[in-house]
């Protein structure tokens, strides 16, 4: 162990970034009160780090708690029964991707990190009792995963209807527009870290064709998609390309 | 694992696979040659960018198979 290491310390500070990320981002999409963030504050959160590609809650378990993004990426899926995996949705720091599992009591899809993680744990227990006493913070998080179904909502257009090339386009931006609200953004550029299996899994294509549809993005000047991070080549084409209007994403308390 | 290659042909426009994946055996590679002909051949011929997609595997350098697909309207 380092010198000067104290565990305890670092579980704090990692415990406080948590709550940070997951205000920041409600904030976004909810009028909160000063108290009803003293509450957040000081929930209790058990904070694990967890590696690369590792399921933190399987589909057919029972969760005892939710568990909050403080750092990296995770993905939603399921896998039918030939071993086909659907990637349902990209999750970002600062979200509670299974939250629902606090009323939906056994898992009906897998959630696993795609990179390395940090993950706060609230245990079930605890947020119903926050519910049960700030009513408006039951309402802030019903919000919240009104917002995760307009997403899924979007999703099944988009693997739906886009012919490939958009529909990795689409996913792009929606990733862009999440990560800005949370300051993840570093210029034109930003992390979108699936491998090219996983980005076949997301848009409902082969690993193959969605080399090809990479390949050609950038080929055609649009978008760059390199080591797990996305470079926008020609602004214009991207947001014509993809056919994105932000709205389903809510990002204000008035839309 | 052996690898393989997948070039693929669109429209008379060949885009070739330097990168390679593994696949368990040549059967889960003719699976993915399909799959991969039948997705690019979605939006090729609803988007009207070609008629004729061509699949063409190499495994670890020697040509493997080629699946081929092809869009006729037969109009009455």
């Amino acid at each position: 162990m380092p010198r000067g290491f104290n565990p305890q310390r670092e579980y704090e500070v990692a415990g406080d970034a948590i709550r940070a990320a997951l205000i920041k981002r409600l904030r976004i999409s909810s009028a909160i009160a000063d108290d009803d963030v003293k509450e957040i504050e000081a929930l209790p959160i058990v904070v694990r780090h967890f590696p690369a590609e590792t399921a933190v809650v399987r589909d057919g378990e029972r969760a005892t708690d939710c568990c909050l993004i403080a750092d990296g990426f995770c993905a939603r899926s399921k896998t039918i029964a030939n071993g086909k995996r659907q990637i349902l949705s990209i999750h970002i720091p600062g979200e509670i991707p299974d939250l629902m599992s606090l009323f939906l009591h056994v898992m009906d899809h897998d959630l696993a990190t795609l990179t390395a993680c940090t993950l706060g744990f609230i245990s079930h227990e605890t947020l119903q009792r926050l519910h049960r006493r700030r009513p408006v913070v039951a309402e802030m998080f019903w919000r919240d995963t009104l917002i995760d179904s307009a997403m899924f909502r979007e999703w099944i257009v988009n693997v739906g209807q886009r012919p490939a090339p958009a529909r990795l386009a689409h996913v792009m931006i929606e990733l862009r527009e999440r990560l800005r609200i949370i300051g993840r953004l570093d210029g034109n550029n930003f992390e979108m870290p699936l491998t090219q299996e996983q980005v076949g899994e997301a848009l409902g294509i082969t690993a193959v064709h969605a080399n090809r549809v990479i390949k050609q993005l950038r080929q055609e000047g649009i978008v760059d998609l390199h080591r797990g991070r996305v470079t926008v080549l020609d602004e214009r084409k991207f947001l014509e390309l993809a056919d994105f209007d932000n709205r389903y994403l809510h990002q204000s308390p008035t839309l | 694992m052996p690898r393989f290659h997948f070039d693929i042909l669109e429209n008379g426009h060949l885009t070739q696979d330097e990168d390679g994946r593994d696949f368990a055996d040549g059967n889960a590679a003719r699976k993915e040659a399909v799959l991969t002909g039948a997705s690019i051949a979605r939006d090729a011929f609803t988007t009207g960018s070609s008629h004729r997609i061509v699949v063409d595997v190499r495994e670890e350098g020697a040509p493997f198979l080629k699946v081929s697909i092809t869009l006729e309207v037969e109009e009455a």
